[in-house]
């Protein structure tokens, strides 16, 4: 295999993207790997008491032990700085313009900043609704 | 500096849809892309539906019968599915992003391809 057509096949910052920020995403998917496995596997297999999905008693019940709100909310840092960048990424795949670029990169960071104070306080009034 | 180069082109976004002259790299490219586009609309949905359990049992739990509606189902699915390539395709990536099986990146991608047709099976077979 040429080296050319190797290079093709191997992620990197792109154009547009810094090191830091490709890094990140590139951190953040193992992570989400593991914490998805974690989450799945406690939501619909060990926290549920009927089969498949968690019932609204069920969620309260789980939420009790303060680990597991912990949990959710790294995991939902860790999803939502890893969509975003990646969805940044799909757009500089389409050569914007650095005004275009810089309206993208605006409102994915207040996209992700709203997502996430609204999962966090989402998952503190759950939380509290079994106290 | 070029400027038509940096003008947007959506034609670039459409061209991933066409299957014409793609190698194996071309095909984890697409695939990475497109489950990563409809997994973001599914974080989003399930971050708004879970709002519901702030309203109390009765709006939650009446959601939790709609999920047993079979295109609700089909839609679960599809985005086991997308996890499960989007996550087994990026483990490729962040491989080989570090050097590790750089000469084997088409064994890697019909492997992990393979390890996901066998998860994606046991979910299929869990839900219906």
């Amino acid at each position: 295999m040429s080296q050319s057509t190797l290079s093709t096949y191997v992620s990197r910052p792109r154009l547009g993207e810094t090191t830091w920020v490709w890094l990140i995403k590139i951190v953040t998917g193992p992570l989400l790997v593991l914490l998805l496995i974690l989450h799945l596997t406690v939501n619909h297999y060990l926290g549920s008491t009927s089969s498949g999905l968690m019932t609204y008693d069920d969620v309260i019940r789980y939420y009790q032990n303060p680990i597991i709100p912990a949990i959710e909310i790294l995991f939902l840092v860790t999803v939502v700085t890893h969509c975003l960048i990646g969805l940044r990424g799909i757009i500089l795949d389409m050569n914007p313009s650095r005004r275009v670029l810089s309206i993208v990169t605006w409102f994915l960071s207040l996209l992700g900043l709203f997502s996430v104070v609204y999962g966090i306080w989402l998952a503190l009034t759950i939380a509290a609704k079994g106290g | 500096m070029d400027n038509t180069r940096n003008q947007p082109s959506a034609g670039k976004f459409l061209s991933w849809f066409n299957p014409l002259g793609r190698q194996t790299g071309g095909w984890a490219f697409i695939l990475n892309r497109i489950t990563a586009l409809g997994l973001t609309l599914y974080l989003f949905l399930h971050l708004i539906v879970l709002g519901q359990l702030a309203q109390g049992p009765g709006a939650y739990d009446n959601f939790l019968a709609l999920t047993e509606n079979p295109f609700i189902k089909l839609g679960e699915l599809a985005a086991v599915a997308a996890v499960i390539l989007h996550g087994l395709n990026g483990v490729r990536i962040i491989l080989t992003s570090f050097g590790v099986g750089v000469t084997r990146q088409k064994q890697l991608f019909y492997g992990f391809m393979a390890v996901s047709i066998v998860i994606i099976l046991f979910f299929v077979v869990r839900m219906y």
